[in-house]
């Protein structure tokens, strides 16, 4: 072992600030819910929940600061920025995780203002309280996805990430397609944590470590003992998290399931869950597989990095090739986040060269995209559920002449989706492709392009339904609640600066974060 | 101090606020909406006056500013403005003339429902037209040179319930369009060229300023600067892709003030004066563009004799203006030429104002639907024929000093220009004589007489003020002062002082007026009697030389034609293929949506077989 165990003292409990703040958060919500008498409205409790998530949010950045000062001295600043390990490295705080927990905190706080704007309304909801704290749990767990220095930590945050979400889907309980979505998701996500349990079982098996500070020396050793062990371990692995991602061949559920679930609760799944195991498998691969990739002879590393570039490739082609048929705006936003886990595996996945170094940025920035055109999305598609009183896609028809404003946005949103300019989505896909393309991975460019070509097919069929009068939906003016107003226009308006000025937040990704600071378990 | 130079950029932002603010109130606000304009484009005005006193101080420096947009690789793009004599002149005529079409439109567009939108697009325009002015690199320029092109399109159309309008919204973006292809293909060239990739004028003043000891060879170079002038021609209407302005004058007449007359038409002009260092380390491409010029020059002038609607008069005379300002860019005479663009923007613009006045009066087009109005609005009159005289080149008005400029540099540069120049300004004086004796002397022929009045204050102040600026604006230049061509250029051109030519253009002038008078003025005739033995080349003329028939059959009739037979390959070849991967990906998504069955098992088992088939091609991969 690399690092001795140290318990924990009261003042490491600090650097879990952030975790325990939503813990306890939680834990004081579900009281106040029994308590509280029936006829208070539960939107008290969304927003106690994003109170939490902004506390939360607070003392990520406050550690974020503290982590990077300043104005000091070279020395003084590595000394400050040097990771922090607790409880013998099986968490770690350091910017990876940190940068990872504020898009996490942010996309859950939308979520939860989202939620107050419609799920709130949803008379198949009956446990109004439940939707908004369980949230927190939900993101707890996705943090320490991010933050976890060894398998153990990394489980136990999918299955508190996992378990929560279970329950979130099914909670439109008067809804039959809830409950079916539910049962298929806890069904599916079994499966996916069975594979993930074997993997890590086999790399323990092989390693002697549940530790990644240990699987960089381990690793080569063992690949010389037992080579078919650690290609059945890593395989096991990534299918397992290629289902909670929704890559394909492991994406089938998707669909089924973000039409079940509440709408918010759909775009939660599709940003956070999907970011959380996206960084996940970034860490892990990093901590493991990197050690046995490169160099001259075969390394099972650069097969697995390799098989992880196939599921993007196969990820964006059937996510966009499944989308050219659908008529339903959450499965077909489902469908997109598929091509878009796919998008969002090629940094992961394309060697780190020293022409080509900045992966991560390549990554946090197209995730950030990512998220703000899909909550967005989301948020537009619950405005018109409620006026139309169906998802289908046909309910945007005619929006511009109904809801202008709405529809400027979507425009927006689609535009990103798409990956035109000047939104944030043409730099995010514009970064992944030119890091691709200087590592002389071309084929890959070419199914990004493809599979992106394709995806204006339907794409633009929205913006046509948008801006085309129709006769068949009434030209009644919709409602947009004003949190939901306020969503909307925090993702266009954020989307359209990054599409403006990419520069910014790039340069500051590529300041704060390194590699061998802050990527690696040592 | 230059203070205000280094906050220029916030020139354009005033407009731009304008236009927001606009476009956020809606149709609602009619009142509001022209002092929102008014007052956008009355600040820009006041801060380009303010940043060109300090240009006048002669220790000031040029400067430039930039902002790192985007890295890309090792490339970086930037984003800045740039503040030199020549922008700073240029700043101030768009401002000028865009306050003052603002407040004419108060009285002009008063009744049209739309005005608030209008305002708008005038704001969106004035705002692009200035990033443009400002623009310190071509890709920048590019990006605003498009955008007045749309505000165009937008303005053009601005009556889009008229099919001649929104015919001719069209006509005018997509033959400007073919002028564009070619900009961007020469900014392309020049990008892949130029040292560094540098795209700032002040990067490619250097290195073509060297002549040919530069890096870029005389082939390329000459290449670049023709297709640079290509969009210059699309833009600043010379011939051939001249035929969508007078089209464009579909558009409310105040529009055809401001970007038809005095600046988006002018761009090119200024896109000249921009690049000139391009175009002077090729001695090809400037003959291209001087004997582009003077044939333009010639050939509009002569189709305005014989036009009968106003504004159209008037859009050919602005096409043979601007003939003129490339004749002079391409004979070496930068001053020559944005002297003329500087004192045409003013006199243009109040002619088409004071057109607009008449048109507002009497409600039609029609030249020869009116006749006599000079006693009944005296102020259009008067500025008009101001405007006119100005045009006409008769001194001591603006138009003759910068005539006079470019005359004598086409005496010394090439005698054959000049006497282009020289007809072609004959045939000017003659037009104008026409159209004035024809409006504004003899006998009235409007249809309700009793209706026509002297236009409100909000048009007549904004005609007034043209007009005394058409009458001191030559003075800044003139053959015993060389102050504007000392000031843009700093003192690098030669004073071209030539007494021939100035008493030439006299001539010429009084000539025409003459002519014209006895032609037009000593009554009113539907034609001339030369006119009459002539009905060919009146016919001709009036045709505009057939130019648009010869597109519509030449042009639009063999791209048809090719269309056709591009469209059996389409739709066979290119359109099987199509159908096939169309077919394809349609299949694929039924394989996609049959495996999506509802089922969950069948989920577990694909991916199951996902991971296997994964396991095997990669593990696979390493057996062979």
């Amino acid at each position: 072992m690399s690092s001795t165990f140290a318990p924990m003292t009261w003042h490491d409990t600090l650097y879990l600030a952030p975790e325990l703040i939503l813990a306890a958060m939680f834990l004081i919500l579900i009281i106040t819910d029994l308590i509280l008498p029936q006829r208070v409205n539960r939107s008290l409790i969304g927003w106690l929940t994003l109170a939490g998530l902004l506390v939360s949010l607070g003392a990520v950045i406050w550690r974020m600061i503290d982590m990077n000062p300043s104005g000091v001295s070279a020395e003084e600043a590595a000394k400050a920025g040097q990771a922090i390990s607790l409880l013998g490295a099986s968490y770690r705080v350091d910017d990876y995780g940190n940068l990872l927990k504020i898009v996490f905190l942010i996309g859950t706080s939308l979520i939860v203002l989202m939620g107050l704007g419609s799920t709130q309304k949803d008379d198949a909801v009956t446990d109004k309280a439940e939707f908004y704290y369980l949230l927190l749990p939900a993101t707890a767990g996705a943090m320490i996805m991010a933050s976890s220095g060894n398998l153990v930590t990394l489980y136990i945050g999918l299955e508190l990430l996992s378990i929560t979400t279970y329950v979130l889907v099914g909670l439109r309980k008067r809804s039959s397609l809830s409950a079916e979505a539910a049962f298929k998701y806890v069904v599916t996500g079994g499966i996916a944590s069975a594979f993930v349990l074997f993997g890590m079982s086999y790399l323990y098996g092989v390693t002697g470590s549940v530790s990644l500070a240990d699987f960089g020396t381990a690793l080569p050793q063992a690949l010389t003992d037992y080579k078919a062990l650690v290609y059945v371990g890593f395989f096991f692995l990534i299918a397992g998290f290629g289902i909670k991602i929704a890559a394909a061949p492991f994406h089938a559920w998707a669909p089924d399931v973000y039409q079940g679930a509440p709408t918010p609760v759909s775009a939660f799944l599709a940003v956070i869950a999907k970011g959380a195991a996206l960084a996940a498998v970034f860490r892990l691969l990093y901590s493991s597989a990197f050690f046995v990739s490169g160099g001259s002879k075969d390394q099972a590393g650069d097969d697995v990095m390799f098989a992880l570039l196939v599921i993007a490739a196969v990820a964006m082609l059937v996510g966009t090739l499944s989308a050219l048929r659908q008529k339903q705006a959450k499965r077909l936003l489902a469908l997109s986040g598929v091509a878009n886990a796919g998008y969002l595996l090629v940094p992961i996945a394309v060697s780190v060269t020293i022409i080509h170094s900045n992966n991560f940025a390549e990554f946090a920035f197209y995730l950030v995209a990512y998220l703000l055109m899909n909550v967005g999305a989301f948020a537009v598609v619950t405005v018109i559920a409620r006026a139309t009183g169906h998802e289908e896609l046909r309910g945007f028809s005619g929006l511009y002449y109904r809801a202008p404003w709405t529809a400027v946005a979507m425009l927006v949103f689609i535009l990103s989706l798409s990956g035109l300019p000047v939104t944030a989505g043409f730099f995010g896909k514009l970064f992944i492709l030119l890091g691709a393309a200087s590592v002389k991975a071309y084929w890959l460019v070419a199914i990004m392009a493809v599979s992106t070509v394709i995806s204006y097919y339907f794409y633009f069929g929205i913006i046509r339904q948008m801006f085309l009068r129709s006769n068949d939906e009434a030209e009644t003016e919709i409602h947009v609640p004003a949190v939901t107003g306020l969503v909307i226009w925090i993702c266009a308006a954020a989307t359209v600066a990054l599409g403006v000025m990419p520069g910014p937040l790039m340069k500051w990704i590529d300041m704060v974060f390194t590699i061998q600071g802050d990527l690696f378990v040592r | 101090m230059d203070s205000f130079t280094q906050t220029a950029w916030l020139i354009p932002l005033f407009p731009f606020a304008a236009f927001l603010l606009l476009t956020a109130l809606g149709r609602g606000y009619r009142r509001a909406g022209v002092m929102i304009g008014s007052i956008g484009s009355l600040l820009a005005l006041i801060m380009s006056l303010l940043v060109l006193f300090e240009r006048l101080d002669p220790n000031a420096v040029d400067y430039s500013n930039s902002y790192k947009w985007i890295d890309l690789g090792d490339y970086t793009l930037k984003v800045g403005f740039e503040v030199t004599n020549l922008n700073a002149l240029m700043l101030v005529i768009v401002t000028a003339v865009s306050f003052l079409v603002n407040v004419y439109s108060a009285g002009y567009m008063k009744k049209d429902e739309r005005i608030t939108v209008f305002y708008g697009y005038v704001a969106l325009f004035t705002f692009a037209m200035l990033g443009l002015v400002l623009s310190d690199n071509m890709l920048v320029f590019y990006i605003f040179w498009e955008l007045v092109g749309v505000c165009s399109f937008l303005l053009v159309g601005f009556w889009y319930a008229r099919p001649a309008a929104r015919a001719a919204a069209k006509k005018a973006f997509i033959v400007t369009r073919i002028g564009d292809a070619g900009l961007l293909l020469g900014i392309i060239v020049l990008f892949w060229y130029m040292p560094g990739h540098a795209l700032d004028f002040s990067s490619i003043h250097n290195v073509f300023n060297e002549g040919q000891s530069g890096a870029i060879t005389m082939t390329i170079t000459t290449s670049i600067a023709l297709l640079l002038f290509m969009g210059v021609i699309g833009k600043s209407g010379q011939f051939p892709l001249h035929v969508w302005l007078p089209d464009a004058m579909e558009g409310p007449t105040p529009i055809s003030a401001l970007i038809h007359a005095a600046t988006m038409v002018a761009a090119g002009v200024f896109l000249l004066a921009r690049t000139f260092d391009i175009f002077e380390a090729s001695a090809a491409a400037m003959h291209t563009v001087a004997y582009f010029g003077g044939f333009t020059a010639i050939f509009a002038a002569t189709v305005a004799l014989a036009q009968n609607d106003i504004k159209r008069i008037l859009a050919y005379s602005t096409i043979s203006q601007l003939g003129y300002m490339v004749m002079a860019m391409g004979l070496g005479s930068m001053t020559g030429g944005m002297f003329h663009l500087f004192t045409h923007a003013f006199f243009k613009a109040l002619l088409f104002l004071a057109a607009g006045s008449v048109i507002h009066a009497v409600h039609t087009q029609n030249i020869h639907e009116m006749g006599g109005l000079g006693s009944k609005m005296r102020i259009t009159a008067w500025t008009f024929g101001i405007g006119a005289l100005s045009l006409s080149g008769i001194p001591p008005f603006s138009g003759f000093w910068s005539k006079d400029a470019i005359l004598g540099t086409a005496l010394d540069e090439d005698p054959f220009l000049f006497a282009i120049g020289l007809a072609a300004a004959f045939c000017t004086v003659l037009y104008m004589s026409r159209l004035f004796f024809i409006v504004f002397t003899g006998k009235s022929r409007v249809r309700q007489p009793n209706e026509v009045r002297e236009s409100g204050l909000a048009m007549a102040i904004p005609m007034v003020v043209l007009a005394v600026l058409s009458v001191v604006a030559g003075f800044v230049e003139t053959p015993w002062n060389g102050w504007l061509g000392n000031w843009l250029t700093g003192g690098g051109e030669e004073v071209h002082a030539n007494g021939f030519a100035i008493v030439a253009s006299i001539a010429v002038g009084v000539l025409g007026i003459y002519v014209g008078w006895l032609m037009y003025g000593r009554a009113y005739r539907e034609q001339s009697p030369a006119a009459a033995r002539m009905p060919w080349l009146v016919q001709l003329l009036e045709r505009q030389y057939y130019v648009n028939e010869f597109y519509n059959v030449v042009i639009v009739g063999t791209v048809r034609w090719i269309g056709k037979l591009l469209h059996a390959f389409d739709e066979h070849v290119i359109g099987g293929a199509v159908r096939l991967v169309g077919f394809t990906a349609v299949a694929g998504g039924r394989v996609m949506t049959r495996l999506n069955n509802g089922q969950t098992q069948t989920y577990g088992l694909t991916a199951v077989i996902g991971l296997v088939v994964i396991i095997a091609a990669i593990v696979g991969r390493r057996f062979w």
